[in-house]
């Protein structure tokens, strides 16, 4: 009973199934039933090309099931997560290789399924992509920390420098402070709330704010470079720069003790810019400053710390990333060419907006897999 | 790009990371689902594009880009893959899975399997891609200049021309959205848009031709595209100082606003003579029904259909303006309120002919100061070069005009 692929209309026979590219009809889906220590067995030679195979998970347990290069371990398709009485549909293109399920039944050692051979066909378009455990990113991970310990201190000095030219009330020094200030915090690369709550007090927007601008809430960096390009005595602003050295104090205590959740990086690699994209190019978050390219600037610096992190695990694991230093140079180089014609601002977007588009991959490549 | 090796930089996101290109490579055809119902293709290949003579789906989507390669051979790349987008999104079928390689391939936003839905992509060049940037200036095309501002025309700059032109449309609305987003995708680094404007064809009220939003039928008196000759006459360029355009078509793409407050503040009578048509039938003003020819000679003081009627001086009907006739292929569009609370509503008027100075010129020309003018404001759009259609599955959009 614990046949695997089979015609799910109970016919078996890769005579059935040959010839069957270019449509699949109920009748030659290949089906594969798995359970707790049983990743399916004798399994028909599927043809080259296209096809859909159903994942039946009958077992008591959720179970992740993927497509591997049992050579390799590298993964062509899987399904994440296929929880006991469902079903779920792997789409799989098939070319001259050899394949096996691997199944990872929870609580339970991972099984692999016999391999079979396709002999027909070109090789497999897309090659099968070597999952990253979490013991792998832990390399990278500690490296970002590093990075980001040395930026959290930078920023600590540059926060109390501001604080005091506040005080000291010259505007020009205090404007020259902030960026100063706002920089060290845009190159740590804090992208949808890496830090918490120590992010809205640190560089919070006014905008969720029911008053605004004028809300008791809105502080921090934000709250500066608003009353400094505003007509605010800098004087004034001093009392905001206590309150963000100490919670630049408070996350630069907290973050030795925080634990990175190992999956954060690779996500990371695309959201600084996608954040970059959503709030600076925009102008959205801008307060007065227009320094808003700058800060783009700044979100590269963060964003190749993560990739520097990276890059040891994603070289082999993913084709195109040469091309992200390639638009990484160009943004660059478009962002410092600031003559602000219509065209040269869709340029910028044009390269950003593929920028993330290249970095987006990092995320579902470097998501954490078991591999055993 | 699969056709032609890996392209010389990403910005063609053809592959999304994943290195699977449908259908291009030969060795990995997509399956089509079983369908519940037919799903209408309107064919890709073919000398011509779609998208012109094929009978107006009911949505539209025009939008103009900016090219942003750096050279020449980028400038290929992302016709390659224009190609390559149209030719899967027109036929329909299941995106490759990228596995764990990338994202999902597709937006998902017409499920797990893509349909044809009729969906047309129909691109074109605007004479700005003809300047220095890409070495094509002794390519361009005599005729092919930025758009003619008009007499009453109010154009924003913002909304008007553009290297690129891009006409997508299908039975529905998702499908013409789902297929922007593909192209913009697949795309990004290469252009980027300028202005877009959405369209929507009515159903007949309660027969023959849609109206439009002034609740005049729109489209009655067109050129009959199964007449092949009249096409070759009138809407496909044949004889040319380029013969790489050969094949392609001129377009006119316009939004004009029409102020439907104002409108609808006007008795029906004017409202009739300023067309030439009755509003309920759509009939000529010398006639009964809406196929009924009118004859001008007949009436040659305008007593019937006054001598200022859009349709009189559209189309006099005489032997001089027969070969200044146009295909014309318009939308209805409605995109919200503006200052003073009204709504901004009216035409995205889309025509195709041989030659833009003969045809769409000279019946702007007659057109000005009709007395319509005072109801309508055109404000954006441009003239475009719809290129050659695509011939086989070798062949890519702007292979003539770059090679
Ligand atoms: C908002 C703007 C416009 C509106 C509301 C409008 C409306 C109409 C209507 C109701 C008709 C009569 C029905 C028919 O035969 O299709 C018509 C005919 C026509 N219109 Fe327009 N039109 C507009 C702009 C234009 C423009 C810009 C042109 C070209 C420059 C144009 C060219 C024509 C032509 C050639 C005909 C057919 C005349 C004939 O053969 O009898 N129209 N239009």
């Amino acid at each position: 009973m614990p046949f695997v692929v089979r015609l799910a209309g109970g016919i078996l026979g890769a005579a059935v199934l040959a010839g069957c590219t270019g449509h699949d009809s109920a009748q030659d889906q290949l089906t594969l039933t798995v359970s707790r220590g049983n990743c399916g067995s004798a399994w028909e030679t599927p043809p080259s090309g296209a096809q859909k195979v159903l994942v039946r998970n009958v077992g008591t347990v959720t179970t992740e099931v993927d497509l591997i290069d049992p050579g390799t371990g590298g993964v062509y398709a899987e399904v994440e997560a296929l929880a006991p009485n469902t079903e779920r549909t792997m789409d799989v293109t098939f070319g001259k290789s050899s394949y096996a399920f691997r199944c990872f039944a929870e609580d339970t050692d991972a099984v692999t399924g016999p391999t079979i051979q396709v002999t027909e066909g070109s090789p497999p378009a897309s090659p099968a992509v070597l999952p990253i455990s979490s013991q792998d990113l832990s390399g990278a991970v500690g490296a970002y920390r590093g990075y980001v310990t040395k930026g959290l201190k930078t920023l600590a000095d540059q926060t109390a420098a501001l604080t005091r030219t506040l005080r000291a009330g010259d505007v020009a020094a205090s404007r020259a402070a902030w960026l100063r200030a706002h920089l060290a915090y845009e190159r740590l690369g804090a992208a949808y709330d890496t830090f918490g709550d120590f992010a809205d007090q640190i560089d919070g927007l006014p905008d969720g704010l029911s008053k605004g601008v004028q809300d008791p809430e809105f502080v921090g960096l934000r709250r500066i470079e608003y009353g400094l390009w505003h007509g605010q005595p800098p004087k004034t602003l001093a009392r905001y720069g206590d309150q963000l050295g100490t919670a630049v104090a408070g996350l630069r205590a907290e973050f030795p003790s925080a634990r990175t959740d190992p999956n954060d990086l690779p996500l990371r690699a695309h959201e600084i810019m996608e954040n970059a994209l959503q709030f600076e190019l925009t102008g959205q978050a801008d307060q007065g400053s227009g320094t808003g390219r700058a800060t783009i600037q700044a979100n590269l610096d963060g964003t190749q710390a993560v990739l520097d992190a990276l890059g040891p695990l994603m070289t082999k694991r993913y084709a195109d990333w040469p091309q992200i230093a390639v638009w990484i140079a160009k943004t660059r180089e478009l962002i410092k060419k600031q003559d602000g014609t219509a065209m040269d601002r869709r340029r910028l977007n044009a390269a950003v907006s593929q920028l993330v588009e290249v970095l987006a991959p990092i995320a579902a490549i470097g998501d954490v897999r078991r591999t055993s | 790009m699969s056709s032609n090796g890996t392209p010389r930089r990403a910005f063609l996101w053809g592959a999304l990371g994943a290195g699977v290109a449908v259908g291009a490579t030969g060795a990995t055809l997509p399956t089509r689902a079983e369908a519940t119902a037919p799903d209408p293709v309107v064919p890709f290949h073919g000398i011509h594009q779609a998208g012109i003579i094929t009978p107006a789906q009911p949505h539209a989507v025009h939008v103009a880009f900016d090219v942003l390669t750096d050279n020449r051979a980028e400038l290929t790349d992302l016709f390659k893959t224009l190609t390559e987008r149209a030719r899967f999104l027109t036929a329909g079928g299941t995106p490759p899975d990228p596995g764990i390689s990338a994202p999902p391939t597709d937006s998902g936003v017409l499920g797990p399997t893509v349909p044809a839905d009729r969906l047309t992509v129909t691109v074109g060049v605007g004479a700005s891609l003809f300047d220095d940037r890409y070495g094509l200036a002794n390519r361009k095309p005599k005729q092919l200049t930025p758009m003619t501002t008009f007499p009453n025309d109010h154009l924003d700059p913002a909304e008007s021309h553009g290297d690129l032109s891009v006409q997508l449309c299908a039975d529905n609305r998702d499908t013409v959205v789902h297929a922007l987003r593909d192209i913009a995708r697949h795309t990004r680094g290469a252009m980027q848009m300028r202005w877009r404007y959405e369209g929507f064809n009515s159903p007949p009220r309660p027969a023959g031709t849609p109206r439009n939003l002034m609740g005049f039928k729109d489209g009655t008196s067109n050129l009959d595209t199964n007449d092949a000759a009249l096409m070759d006459r009138m809407v496909w360029v044949q004889h040319n100082d380029q013969p790489w355009t050969t094949n392609g078509s001129y377009q006119v793409v316009r939004r004009i606003r029409m102020l439907v407050e104002f409108w609808d503040r006007v008795s029906i009578n004017e409202q009739e003579n300023m067309f030439g048509r009755r509003r309920d039938t759509g009939a000529p003003l010398d006639g009964n029904h809406e196929n009924d020819v009118p004859n001008f000679a007949a009436d040659p003081i305008g007593s019937a259909i006054p001598l200022t009627s859009h349709i009189r001086r559209a189309n006099p009907r005489t032997p001089q303006s027969d070969d200044s006739r146009i295909l014309r292929r318009p939308y209805n569009y409605d995109r919200g309120v503006d200052t003073v609370g009204n709504l901004d509503m009216g035409l995205v008027f889309v025509c195709y002919q041989q030659d833009l100075q003969r045809q769409f010129e000279a019946i702007q020309n007659r057109l000005a100061d009709e007395p319509l003018v005072d109801y309508i404001q055109p404000v954006g759009g441009g003239y475009f070069l719809v290129l050659p259609g695509v011939q086989n599955t070798e062949d890519y959009l702007g292979r003539g005009l770059l090679t």
